[in-house]
């Protein structure tokens, strides 16, 4: 048999244990239980000679004539409302509670000598304590006020109010306490310290007490209920004899005397309101501990706002988000990437986290503290392929991920379509649980009747740090997430459709429909999209200028799609005013940056112009921050390295300078953007080499030249390509 | 080789060095980075590319914005490319950087520049 079947088989056995059906009392009261309506006494405990002097016959017979008549008419009504009868017995006051169990009448007698009595101070007190419990607007606030008030009402050394959680771990989230006790408040208690059983007999009975936990039981006689042929139920009764488990696991805890008063919100049982004494026994009389059950029950209704309140706060909270984002999503939904990272709200904001990222078309935008960028995407498909939405310990499911516990413990990864997704991160949080006592000791015992709990013997306190393991992700929170997926999935796809529309319509107005007809003149142009992007930033134009002149321009707006085309019209438009009215490129590029300035900050571009005279073959040459352009003469090939400056929107006021050359002959001139060099499998360099070569090496007529030159480079298609050649014929 | 940024010190400033490919997928990173570290080190601070693999125009538009903002938040800053990392100096070189970035071939060259400012005023 193993540790834990060992462990399991005692649950059970203890879960076996008649704590219900004792078939004994405490002693500090007598039991009688009675047939109605004659009200002979059937069955007795042990002490009812020694307490009431006498046993057997009826009940009237123990009481003075007055308080059998109050009996009497006490049966008539509603017994909770009579409890307790006070009566006189032998001289000395009694406190007499009714309850009926089994068929019989169970009546338990207790003596009011030797309790403590918090007297008619207090009770005046009341109204004030109620106003205090019904003020409490926070969780903390109810729990200290409870605690407070019934150690004032009870006199205990000790008192604390105990939540369970999902698992029947207690917590202690309030204490009052003598002054010398070491605290309490914040141990965690494991959910065996109070067995099931236990805790099903605490929600239909309220209040529990042991005045000495050293108690002789005394048993009932005859053991067994004539009527039922069964021990008598107990559960009901005040002075029910506690499983000696439990009282092994008080005086472990050096415990006298306990009493405990039940917390239930919606009929589960929610906690305790434990007390403790330790000095010695200690019984607060009856009518004290209806009061305590009284605050307990109270405060149990209270429960539900505060607890609801504590829950709800959130979830208004990150319902307003979602509103807001996907009202931005609705807003401009063009720039989704925006709406989410650039705006407040950002989706970092939607729910409580530490870093989120956004992945919208194929592009990754990270919010916050987050693993880097390349650990991101792996993660998230990890988890979303695994079917994994939401995770508080990424490691348990993708352990390759556990040296990202300081940033994405928890991952809350929701779906986009296609490769894109939302995901939010939240770190590590060190939780340390401190245990009453290490919770993991055996607390099997050998008997003779096999193995039995035996309750644990230290109480030092025993911290447990919990690792790896981010707070969780409540379900509004995961609803949210999917929500605002939702809506980004419907606005890509809109997007999609509208934008090949649009796409078309941009690319007929940034790339000519037909080169320009000008006499001496080849000249050949050749655009490749980029596969993931429809429209790209690269743009080109030829515009002839009244000189009889011909500028060629060849441009590169940073950024993609159709933010991009459009800066790219604008410039495109604002450069060619420019050429017509400027003395010459250089001056064309200085008031284009003017306009980046002014009217397009934060905008950058490259632009290379070479405005050539037909007549002569001079060629004035001046570029913003564009890769030079390269001359292909009889012996060989150059890149025309003068006549260069600062990408526009870098600089306020750049003096851009110009160069000069002649196209003699056969002299062809190449423009072209970045796209055909720069990822060159051997680099830029290699890949400018190569360029070189083979306009040196190609045909001279541009349109055939150009296409030599695309099937020797065979540039990626992950950047848009733009060639432009000019000759003279 | 991953793409890395780390945190560093460079003639006694606080230092970027990037390692790997500073391109369209990794410049938004340093870019983040260097937000991050000038609003924490006013006075100046160095981008290394000594040991960056590979420079497109994408990371040389990043490098071009940081000097701008820079420029306007009075931060100094000094991009690092030693003349020997040909696969970086050429971009910069061709796309006319210098102009727009302070583009510094050696550690050394920070030191004096930084001298030379403080005689001057």
């Amino acid at each position: 048999m193993t540790a834990s079947s060992v462990d399991a088989d005692a649950l059970l056995r203890c879960a076996d244990e008649p704590i219900a059906v004792p078939g004994a009392i405490q002693p500090h009261g007598v039991l009688l239980a009675a047939t109605e309506p004659d009200l002979a006494v059937v069955v007795a405990s042990g002490n009812a000679e020694a307490v009431l002097g006498r046993v057997g016959g009826t009940l009237d017979q123990y009481l003075t004539d007055d308080d059998a008549a109050r009996l009497r008419d006490a049966l008539a009504g509603d017994l909770s409302e009579v409890n307790p009868l006070r009566v006189q017995v032998g001289g000395a006051d009694v406190d007499l509670v009714l309850h009926r169990a089994d068929g019989l009448l169970i009546t338990e007698w207790e003596p009011v000598a030797g309790a403590e009595e918090a007297g008619a101070a207090w009770h005046t007190r009341l109204p004030t304590v109620l106003q205090r419990l019904a003020a409490s607007s926070t969780l903390d606030d109810l729990s200290e006020v409870l605690a407070r008030d019934v150690r004032t009402l009870t006199g205990f050394d000790r008192v604390m109010v105990y939540r369970f959680d999902e698992a029947w771990n207690g917590e202690v989230i309030a204490e009052d306490r003598r002054a010398d006790l070491e605290p309490f408040l914040g141990l965690w208690f494991p959910a065996s310290d109070i067995p099931a059983q236990a805790r099903a007999l605490y929600t239909s009975n309220w209040m529990r007490i042991i005045p000495d936990a050293g108690y002789q039981r005394v048993p009932l006689d005859p053991p067994v209920n004539p009527l039922t042929g069964r021990p008598l139920d107990l559960s009901g009764a005040m002075l029910r004899s506690v499983s000696p488990v439990h009282l092994e696991y008080l005086a472990n805890m050096g415990v006298v005397s306990s009493m405990s008063v039940s917390l239930i919100d919606r009929g589960k049982l929610w906690g305790l309101i434990s007390c403790h004494h330790y000095a010695g026994p200690h019984r607060p009389s009856y009518p004290d501990r209806v009061a305590a059950e009284f605050l307990g029950r109270t405060a149990s209704l209270l429960l539900r706002t505060l607890v609801a309140a504590g829950v709800t706060d959130g979830v208004v909270e990150v319902a307003r988000r979602t509103a807001e984002l996907t009202a931005a999503v609705g807003r401009t939904p063009r720039a989704l990437g925006t709406a989410l990272t650039g705006n407040d709200p950002s989706a970092l904001d939607l729910l409580p986290a530490t870093g989120a990222a956004v992945r919208l078309g194929g592009q990754l935008m990270l919010l916050g503290t987050t693993p880097p960028a390349e650990r991101v995407v792996p993660l998230v498909r990890a988890l979303l392929d695994g079917g994994v939405t939401a995770t508080d310990a990424v490691s348990t499911v993708v352990p390759a991920a556990a040296d990202l516990a300081s940033t994405a413990s928890g991952v809350l990864a929701v779906p986009v379509g296609g490769e894109d997704f939302l995901a939010w991160f939240r770190p590590e949080t060190l939780r340390e649980v401190t245990w009453g006592g290490n919770p993991y000791q055996s607390k099997t015992a050998q008997t003779d009747d096999g193995p039995r709990l035996s309750p644990r013997r230290s109480f030092a306190a025993w911290s447990e740090t919990v690792r790896e393991t981010s707070r969780p992700w409540r379900q509004h929170e995961i609803a949210a997430a999917r929500t605002l997926a939702g809506h980004l999935a419907e606005a890509t796809l809109n997007r999609a459709e509208e934008d090949n529309r649009l796409a078309g319509a941009l690319q007929r107005t940034l790339l000519l429909e037909e080169l320009p007809k000008v006499p001496g003149v080849a000249l050949a142009a050749r655009y490749r999209p980029s596969q993931d992007d429809v429209v790209g930033g690269d743009w080109y134009d030829l515009v002839p200028l009244p000189s009889g002149r011909l500028s060629i321009v060849l441009g590169d707006v940073a950024g993609h799609g159709l933010a991009a085309a459009a800066v790219t019209a604008q410039l495109r438009h604002a450069l060619r005013a420019h050429l017509l009215r400027a003395e010459g490129p250089a001056a064309a590029l200085d008031g284009l940056n003017e306009v980046i300035g002014a009217l397009l900050p934060g905008e950058m571009a490259t632009v290379v112009v070479a405005e050539l005279d037909p007549d002569s073959g001079d060629v004035v040459v001046a570029s913003a921050g564009h890769l030079p352009v390269l001359h292909a003469a009889a012996d060989g090939a150059e890149y025309v390295m003068e006549g260069r400056g600062p990408a526009l929107g870098v600089l306020d006021a750049p003096s851009y300078r110009e160069t000069r050359l002649r196209l003699a002959g056969d002299d062809r001139l190449l423009l072209f953007s970045d796209g055909l060099v720069e990822r060159s499998a051997a680099g830029l360099a290699a890949g400018l080499d190569a360029l070189r070569d083979a306009v040196g090496a190609g045909p001279a007529e541009p349109q055939q030249l150009l296409d030599a030159v695309l099937a020797a480079l065979n540039p990626p298609s992950t950047d848009d390509v733009t060639l432009l050649g000019v000759a003279r014929t | 080789m991953l793409f890395e940024i780390g945190r560093t010190t460079v003639a006694g400033r606080a230092a970027l060095t990037v390692r790997g490919e500073l391109d369209l997928a990794t410049a938004p990173q340093l870019a983040a980075a260097a937000e991050e570290l000038m609003s924490t080190s006013p006075d100046g601070f160095v981008i290394d590319l000594s040991p960056t693999q590979f420079l497109d125009s994408s990371g040389a538009r990043t490098l071009m914005v940081l000097a701008r903002s820079a420029r306007e938040a009075g931060v100094e800053l000094h991009v690092l490319v030693p003349r020997g990392n040909r696969p970086v100096r050429l971009p910069i070189d061709l796309l006319d950087l210098g102009t727009a970035v302070p583009v510094v071939a050696a550690a050394s060259e920070i030191g004096t520049s930084v001298a030379r400012e403080d005689s001057g005023t």
